[in-house]
Parts: structure tokens; sequence; C-alpha cells
């Protein structure tokens, strides 16, 4: 499945998040089951399958690891951790301090830290969608020397969601001391 | 209010509303346009989930209330915790007077009350009380069309499915099941013409849900929900029903354990007193103590939100974990509405103020304000709402996976998609000459699957032997608008497929819901084949005037020999719909659906051509059909 096609919009990493929030309001006002309650049986399969297609690209394209995925397979080039190159060591490392950094921090209960290295993240995954807009913007270009960029941008996310949950558990022990 | 309401016959169905609640249950319908609740003959409109199971009949609302402590075991109440779960859930060892059935042979893990010396499920107990309802509709419109039937937005696929099965059951066509602060989102924002971000805190009997939405010219798009399928107002009676049975010398050691009717009424005494201290600082009750003679128990309202403190930071957990999967912080929102009646104890109210710095909304009455929204929903999918472009967007409550190696999930849709949707997972053997894959299906946010709720299991058989990692397993899950999950299998090498209605585990099958609607009509509720009969014809109805429509709305794309070919199939249908051979219409129905169906894949062709503008109807074709 193409999720640009499906949502009917240009095939490019810099997407308009505002558009495609749009975009997909649109076409679920035209898919959705619900406007097709009184429609003939086949009509209203065929709409529950789109309305469902629309909502999984929308999902696809709106989160950059898997709208880099989707753009690397469009291309022709198959994506999977077991299929693409291994990180370097540099990389790999640098990761693994970082992790620990956000372990001790969590350990201390220091949300200011824990946000520090979050924004640093933040900033790295930036950097790496700006070169992906680009590679992926050129035609022509030989996008295979790049795969590994979606190794790392996987990575940026998983610290990412670590850092959430860290926020989570921090927020429940603190909502239970501190009682509204 | 109409002067001339005479009975008609021939009166046309009208689509109905209902929240079957933990505490109490009721039904709405529109009325020139605004959604009303219904009444009964003594003008109440809620009808106390209590179903009492008596020599003479089953019981059920108020009358049944009445006669739990007389009779606490063959009386039911709060029957919607036990929905879905199975004998050995916690749900079943908490404070109550109930006997449970051993585990039977059929649907081995379905709670089974023991009443009056036979077996019901939480399924054929809601039943009853939607029976209840659908007679104080009928009553009223004459003629019931289909039901919108609400459920906690954070049941599980299982609690909802059985909500379905109850519905069916019943008699009642289910249109939907819509989640309960989705459906007060519904009636509120339509009632106040508001756009923007609002938090539904809907805390009932016995559930709590959090919903976040975004509000934007009629579109209602939720954008995370949160909550707790055992909590509620139920619980806030438990702590005190404890606190009074120590304070009683009921829980002293060496003293006996207290009765079922005892327990019955220490937990309704608990009850009202909670809602008397909703506007008094301390109520007194006088209730037998263990030493025999009865002995007055004085609880402050301090004391009382002492007892519910841990409760509502339960609650607290759900919302903030809910805003932040809505990436929204509480001075973002534009309103947070209550729902539900616990939110009248003024320590939730207190706690919501708190939480999200805002004064909540309480101007639709909370305990209304669900089945208003159920009824709003039931008239736009019966095709006659309200003007306006209406659409709601409602999302997955809880991640759904498959177990893995290790007895880790692998999670294949997440917690707050949109639905419906679908994804896809494929998977390999583990070992040589491997002829089946085991499917585990769950529903959880916990990495083990042993910590997730076991939603069902399937062998996919058949796969001629091959070395391990060869064989590849696509597994499709397709979630409904109901939030009701579809499995597929299929090894790609072999195209060997198997396709499961998710029910097992926790549920029951087809075959054990056919057999309590054959149940029903030994105890004289109705006719099996009659209820087919008419249950094809409305069907029969249904797809006749939907294609006419369509024929007359687009009959430019009416090809070849469509037109006659249609029209054959439906004039066959109209007949048999006349005639008493149910097996009959229904064949035919299926023919009509056979012979429109290029016309209607043309029509769908063209409007998704239409939706995404800049591209030719041959390239959607091409889409569509791959």
């Amino acid at each position: 499945m193409d999720p640009f096609a499906t949502l009917g919009i240009e095939r490019r990493f810099d997407v308009d998040l505002t558009a495609l929030e749009k975009r997909h309001r649109e076409l679920s006002r035209a898919f959705h089951p619900d406007k097709h309650a009184g429609g003939m049986p086949s009509e209203k399969r065929a709409a529950l399958a789109r309305a469902a297609d629309v909502n999984e690209a929308w999902r696809v394209v709106r989160d950059p690891v898997r709208r880099a995925e989707a753009l690397f397979a469009l291309a022709g080039i198959p994506v999977g951790e077991d299929r693409e190159p291994k990180a370097a060591p540099a990389f790999l490392m640098e990761m693994m301090e970082q992790r620990e950094a956000l372990a001790e921090a969590q350990g201390a209960g220091d949300r200011d830290l824990v946000a520090r290295l979050a924004e640093a993240i933040h900033a790295r995954a930036r950097e790496t969608q700006t070169i992906l807009t680009r590679v992926f913007a050129e035609p022509g270009e030989d996008l295979a020397p790049h795969l590994h960029r979606l190794g790392e941008l996987r990575f940026y996310a998983r610290f990412l969601d670590e850092v959430s949950a860290i926020e989570d558990l921090l927020d429940d022990s603190a909502g239970r001391e501190t009682r509204p | 209010m109409t002067l001339l309401e005479i009975f008609d016959p021939r009166a046309r169905p009208r689509p109905i509303g209902i929240d079957l609640g933990t505490t109490h249950s009721l039904v709405a319908c529109m009325r020139n346009e605004r959604p009303v609740a219904i009444a009964d003959c003594d003008q109440e409109v809620l009808l106390p989930s209590v179903v009492s199971y008596q020599p003479s009949g089953v019981v059920v609302g108020r009358l049944a209330r009445s006669l739990a402590v007389e009779a606490p075991r063959d009386t039911i109440v709060s029957v919607k915790r036990f929905m879905g779960r199975g004998a050995d859930d916690p749900e079943t060892r908490r404070l109550g007077p109930y006997e449970f059935a051993a585990r039977g042979a059929a649907s081995p893990n379905v709670v089974r009350f023991k009443v009056r010396g036979r077996e019901v499920t939480p399924v054929e107990v809601s039943a009853e009380i939607l029976r209840a309802l659908k007679r104080l509709a009928e009553d009223e419109l004459h003629s019931v069309g289909g039901a919108v039937i609400t459920v906690p937005a954070y049941f599980d696929d299982a609690q909802r499915q059985a909500t379905k099965d109850a519905g069916r059951l019943a008699g009642l066509e289910v249109l939907r099941l819509l989640n309960e602060p989705t459906a007060a989102a519904l009636a509120y924002g339509l009632d106040k013409r508001k756009n923007g971000h609002f938090a539904v805190y809907d805390l009932g009997g016995g559930t709590f849900d959090i919903t976040v939405l975004l509000l934007e010219d009629g579109v209602f798009q939720v954008k995370a929900t949160g909550g707790d399928s055992a909590l509620g107002g139920d619980d806030m009676d438990r702590a005190l029903a404890e606190t009074l049975l120590l304070e009683l010398g009921w829980r002293r050691a060496g003293a006996p354990p207290p009765s079922a009717s005892l327990v019955r009424v220490v937990l309704d005494t608990a009850r009202r007193m909670k809602h008397a201290l909703t506007d008094a600082l301390e109520v007194e009750a006088s209730l037998p103590a263990a030493s025999g003679e009865d002995r007055a128990v004085v609880i402050t309202r301090e004391r009382f939100e002492g007892l519910v403190q841990t409760l509502l930071e339960r609650t607290g957990v759900a919302c903030r974990r809910a805003m932040k999967d809505a990436g929204l912080k509480p001075e973002d929102l534009d309103g947070v509405i209550l729902v539900g009646g616990s939110t009248r104890v003024p320590a939730v109210r207190a706690y919501v103020r708190a939480l999200f710095r805002r004064d909540p909304l309480t101007d639709i009455d909370p305990d209304q304000v669900v089945a208003l929204g159920a009824a709003i929903q039931a008239d736009l999918l019966a095709g006659e709402g309200p003007k306006e472009d209406v659409l709601l967007l409602d999302v997955l409550p809880l991640s759904l996976g498959i177990e893995v190696g290790g007895g880790v999930v692998d999670k294949i849709l997440p917690r707050n998609v949109t639905i419906p949707t679908g994804a896809r997972a494929t998977y390999t053997t583990q070992e040589d000459r491997q002829t089946g894959f085991e499917i585990h299906v769950v529903q959880g946010e916990r990495e083990l699957a042993a910590d997730c709720r076991s939603l069902a299991r399937f062998t996919l058989k058949g796969i001629p032997p091959m070395a391990a990692g060869l064989a590849k397993l696509e597994v499709t899950f397709r979630v409904d608008a109901d939030g009701l999950l579809h499995v597929h299998a299929k090894e790609l090498t072999t195209g060997i497929e198997q396709t499961v209605a998710v029910k097992p585990s926790y549920g029951l099958d087809d075959e054990a819901v056919e057999k309590m609607l054959m149940d029903a009509i030994e105890h004289g509720e109705t006719d099996l084949a009659a209820r087919r009969l008419a249950e094809n014809r409305v069907e029969a109805h249904r797809i006749v005037t939907a294609t006419e429509k369509a024929m007359a709305d687009d009959p430019e794309l009416l090809e070849g020999d469509d037109r006659a070919r249609i029209a054959a199939a439906i004039q066959g249908l109209t007949e048999a719909a006349r005639g008493e051979d149910a097996g009959k219409i229904h064949a035919l129905v299926e023919a009509l659906d056979v012979a429109s169906k290029d016309f209607a894949t043309r029509r769908m062709n063209r409007a998704i051509a239409r939706a995404i503008e800049g591209k030719t109807v041959d390239q959607v074709t091409r889409d569509v059909s791959t």
C-alpha cells in the first residue's frame, strides 16, 4: 500500500502536518462507515475497508520513522532492522552514553536533566530529518547510502519513548506525594 | 408534546440510544430534533440495572432492587462489572453476595451466576435490562428500529463483544457500540456548538473513562482515551461498606462471616450514606452489629473522602497519561465535561478542578448525557439525523498484539489509533518441520502476554514441513467502527488461510449465543423463527431502499444490463419479504448484493476519486483493485 496515494498527497518527507490532519478529516467524512450506514452492502464493506486504509496511511505518514520507511520501500529499498546496515560503532557508543545518562537522571529523579537529554536527542532527530527531506526530494538521488539514517531515527524515537515513560513514572510518584 | 399520538401499526421504526450502565440504565430517542430520555409510567427515566430471578419470573429495575435484600443471591446488581470477564477474574472475588457456578464445559471462562437453580451469564442478565428498556421504548414509540448501545471507552474487546451479544439476545438490532465519553461529548457539543479541545471525565457506577477530544466543525475526533473498567462509585460503596463492617465488629477475629443479605444491606446503606454526604457533613446509620444488636455508626464527609482518595488518584494517573498521549497540557483545554453519577461527589469535583485547573462543566445531567448522545448517534446512523455534518472519530483504547517468543507481546496496533483501522505483521517458524502456528491475540499495554488480556488463541494448521524460518505467516488485524477486532492469518508460501472473529478466550462463541436464544424461547420470551423472519424483513427493506436510492442518485453509473438485473433482484426480494420463508429472504438479500456489486463498486470508485482531488478515476481504480 502506498500511504501517500491512499491519502492523495505528494510523496515527500517534509509533510505539512496541519494539511495532513485536514486531509484525514476530509477523507474520513467521505469514507467513515457512519457515512455509509444507509448504503448498499458492498458499498458499506468498501467504505469500511477504505476508511481503515485511510487511518492506517495517516498513522504511517504522520510518524517520521514510518514515513521514512514507506519512502525507502516505495523507492524499492527493502527496510526492516535485519535488512538495514548495522549502525556505526561510534554512534552506538554515543547512544549508550546518552542512555546511561538518562538512567542516572531517572535514578536521581532529576526532571530537568531528563528534559535536557530529551532536547539533545530531539535536535539530533531534527538534523537527520532535514537530511532525509533533502535526499528524498532530490530526483535520481541514490537512497541506499542513506538507509542507516532510518536506524538512527528509530534509536531517537525509542530514546524519546523511554523519556516519556520516565516522565510518566516521575509524574505518578509526584501525583501521589502532592495530592491536588 | 404532540396532541395526537394515535397508535399506528405501520409506524416507522424509530432508532434509540441506550446507556447500559453499571448502576442504572436508560433509553433515549429524538423528538423534534432534540434528544430526550424516555420515562416509565412513574415518570422515572433511570432504570436501576438490577435483575432479580424470582420463582414467578424475571424482574428488572426498582422492584428488583427492593428484592435484593430478601433474595441477595438471586438478584444481580452491577452486572456490567462482570461483562466479558472470566470465572477466574479478581472481580468475582470482591465483596458481593453472589454464588458462582463452577467452570462449565462450554465457554469455561465465562462467569456464571447461580440463581434459582439455574445458571445465567452476565450477557443474559444484561439482555434482561436491555429488554426492559426496549419495552419502555416500544410503549413510547410503538416501533423500535436499531439501537446504539454505549460502552465505557476503556472496555476491551471481550467486554464490547459481550455487550453486543447482550443486545442481540434482547432482540435489538445493534447499529453501533458507542463509547460513553464520546456520546457525552456529542450531546454536549451539539448542544453548545463549541469548537476546541475537551476532556470528558466519566466516573460511573463501575467504570472510569477519561477521553480527550477535539471538536471541530462537527467532527468529534478522539485524541486519546484511558481509564479503568473496574473503578467507580461501586468501589466507593465497597470501601465505605468495609469500614462499616469493621466498625460493627464483623471483621474482628472470631466474628461470624456476614450473611449475603447483610452484605447487601451494608452495601446499600453505604450507597445511601455516600449520596447523603454530597450535601451533609456527616450521616448516621443503624445496622446489625456482630454482637447481635443494632448499632449506630456515624460517618463524616472527611472520613469518606479519606476512603475514596486512593480511588481518585487512580483516575488522576489515567488522566495524566491520556493528556500526554493527546499531546496536551491542562491549560490547552477549552473545557472539562463531567459525566456519570459519581461525579456528584464533592471530593470528585474538587479533584477534577485541581487536576485540570478549571471548573468542570456540569450543565447537562451527568446521568442522562450519555444516553442523549447515543440517541443522536442512532438518529445519524438511521439516516434521519440533524442536517449538519456530524462525524465521530473514535480510537482503540488498548493496544492489540500477538504473543511471540519468550511470552513477549509484539504490538500490532497501539492504543489511541483512530478506528476503523487495520495492520499486518509477518512471523516465521521457529523450528524445522513445524506444521502449525499457534496464534495468541492479546490486548493491553504490558510487555508480557501473561500480564495482558487474552482475547483468543487459535492454530493455523496444515503447513507443509519446511526448514525453520521459511514459512511466512501474515497476521492481519482489522478493527471495525465498534472497536471490535477481526483477525485473519495466512501462510504466504502455501496460501493456507484462517479468519477468526475474536471471541473465545473470555467470551461466548456463536454457538453459545445461539443456545441462549433457544433457551429464551423455553422461558417464553420469544419465538426464534418469528424473530429471524422479522430481522430478515428489516434487512430486506433496508437493502432495497439503499439500492433504489443509489439508482436514483447515480443512474449514469448503471452499465449494460445492470438496471434490469438489479430490478429483477429487487422484485424477487420484495416478493420473498412478503412471504414467511426467512431463509429465502436471506438468500435473495445476498442475490441483490451480488447483482448490485459492480454498480456499487463504480459508485465507491467515484467517491474515492472525488475525495482525492487531482487524481484521475483510472489511477484511483488501480489503487483500489490492488
